[in-house]
């Protein structure tokens, strides 16, 4: 296999011919004029369009409605973030891991501190860990919002959307009260976080959970309970469990496909060890399953933020910072799991004032390499559904 | 851990190879050209699934390390090796399609290449680009960052 002349082909115009044998499981060359002599379209879907949730350009060969291959191809918001930091210092990399998954900037920032943590073997005090689990939990409701929300506009329903954002909203002024910031946070520091919680933001907090669960039911009736969209949903983009593994899925999109494991549970951080949930899980992998997966995370969220409210511990928020941090020689890898599975820094140290590699293993990467294989087989309104389900950020895939 | 060690698999297979513990977790430094025969057994013992895949310049040469897991026993295992500037890995994505994009993005970033690798196009960055991931490219040029007169 290893010794197979490389085939530099990319799709080419329509009507080609069959260009040599096929790698198994590979999708990516066009198989051209079938028997029935239909011609294939090769159609350009992006950089710019509504269902690609950002600039990504994916390639896909049509018979008729029929999708029979499909190729991503990435890279329109790649910054270099992992050069940009080899010259950034060890406090100042979180602001770009800020803009690495923008719609969860906090867990980026949580696992950046937990990587340099361990390798530099800062303590953490409880109340810091708390602190990061209940700004992780707001993140990630905050984020399965907007996917909801698209998700919604992907299938073809408007109206969701525009609740959701009324209820994201809300969400983002208790995460302004307490880190200052919407969207690009930096809060989250090593050692421990920027600041304590403000007075009188348990009340807020508090006001958002009382509405929370009925917004999160009536979004869920508009879209969940609707039967058009389930028939839609139900047994399109199946990706079955071996597959899932097969291409490094994790998170949501794993779980739908049948794999018990969360970070949370299974590799514990933070005060996770202390809390109490559960982890919904799919059994086909199909558009429906990630739905349900991820509305069900969204339940879990409520209830995680519940407990963090109710028993945030006393005490420091931050402990002993010095101005500069120097980590010592070595390498380390520590992950957290966001709202699109296992995000994780592999850091690698020479000593010096800032990192010698830091490598951002990004979940959303991962999980948009299978729809080489998931979107063929299938409808081209089913690929936009399939693209939807699996809740891509560009900015975390390109980097 | 699994109940096979991954040092047992390795030397069932008659690899040559360095085990060892550090901070990053179990790490096995080997030779680049018989990744693909190891990780063909690892996966058959049960390292079924890829987390990671990148490159690190070190200055004289390219690491490339493998970060595979089993997931059954939630053990993680890194394999390591070095390649000189421009020279090739093999590709591993017949045992893990994991690795098509990682393998596409370190071979343009770092200047190397997977052999094997069924489309080995640019991924992130366009034509023309610098290998930017190695040390020698800088950032800013001086040119850039001399002040206006």
């Amino acid at each position: 296999m290893t010794d197979e002349p490389r085939i530099t082909t990319p799709i080419t115009a329509e009507g080609t011919t069959f260009p040599g044998p096929l790698p198994c499981g590979l999708r990516c060359i066009p198989r051209g004029v079938d028997e029935l002599a239909t011609e294939h379209l090769v159609l350009n879907m992006g950089p710019q369009h509504p269902s690609t949730h950002g600039v990504l350009h994916i390639l896909v060969e049509l018979d008729g409605e029929e999708v029979i291959a499909a190729e991503a191809s990435l890279g329109y918001l790649h910054r270099g973030i992992e050069k940009l930091a080899e010259s950034r210092r060890y406090h100042q990399v979180p602001t770009l891991l800020d803009r690495a998954d923008y719609l969860s900037g906090l867990h980026s920032e949580t696992a950046w501190a937990l990587t340099v943590e361990k390798l530099a073997g800062i303590e953490v005090p409880r109340k810091a860990s708390w602190l990061r689990a209940l700004l992780m939990e707001l993140n990630r409701y905050a984020s399965h919002l907007v996917w909801l929300g698209t998700f919604g506009m992907d299938a073809g329903a408007m109206a969701p959307f525009l609740y959701i954002m009324r209820d994201r909203e809300m969400l983002l002024d208790v995460i302004e009260a307490i880190t200052g910031s919407r969207m690009m946070f930096n809060y989250v520091r090593p050692g421990g976080v920027a600041a304590d919680l403000p007075a009188g933001v348990d009340a807020k907090i508090r006001a958002w959970l009382d509405v929370a669960d009925t917004y999160l039911d009536e979004n869920d009736a508009l879209l969940g309970g609707n039967e058009i969209f389930r028939l839609r949903m139900k047994g399109t983009g199946v990706i079955d469990r071996a597959t899932a593994l097969a291409f490094g899925m994790t998170g949501g999109c794993l779980r739908a496909s049948g794999v018990d494991y969360d970070l949370r549970r299974d590799v514990p951080y933070c005060a996770y060890p202390e809390l109490d949930f559960e982890v919904p899980l799919g059994v086909r992998g199909d558009n429906m399953d990630r739905y349900d997966v991820r509305v069900g995370e969204m339940r879990q969220c409520i209830r995680l933020i519940r407990q963090l409210i109710d028993g945030m511990p006393e005490g420091e928020f931050s402990g002993r910072r010095s101005r500069v941090l120097k980590v010592p020689a070595g390498e380390c890898y520590a992950a957290v799991e966001s709202p699109r599975g296992e995000l994780g820094i592999h850091l690698v140290s020479d000593g010096g004032f800032t990192p010698y590699r830091m490598r951002l293993r990004s979940p959303a990467y991962f999980n948009l390499a299978v729809v080489d294989e998931a979107l063929a087989g299938g409808l081209i309104a089913d690929a936009i559904v399939t693209l939807g389900s699996l809740d891509i950020v560009l900015g975390e895939i390109d980097r | 851990m699994p109940a096979t060690q991954p040092a047992d698999i390795l030397r069932a297979c008659g690899i040559p190879f360095e085990a060892s513990t550090e901070a990053l977790g179990d790490v096995v430094r080997l030779e680049a050209a018989k990744v693909a025969d190891t990780l063909a057994a690892l996966y058959e013992s049960g390292y079924d699934f890829l987390v990671d895949l990148f490159a690190t310049d070190t200055g004289e040469r390219i690491e490339v390390t493998w970060h595979v897991r089993a997931f059954a026993e939630h053990a993680d295992l890194y394999l390591k090796a070095l390649v000189d500037y421009d020279a090739a890995a093999p590709s591993v994505w017949h045992i893990y399609p994991a690795a098509l994009y990682p393998e596409r993005e370190a071979a343009e970033l770092l200047g190397m290449t997977f052999t094997g690798h069924p489309n080995p196009k640019r991924l992130l960055t366009a034509d023309g680009a610098e290998p930017f991931l190695r040390k020698s490219v800088l950032i800013r040029t001086a040119k850039e960052v001399r002040r206006p007169s």
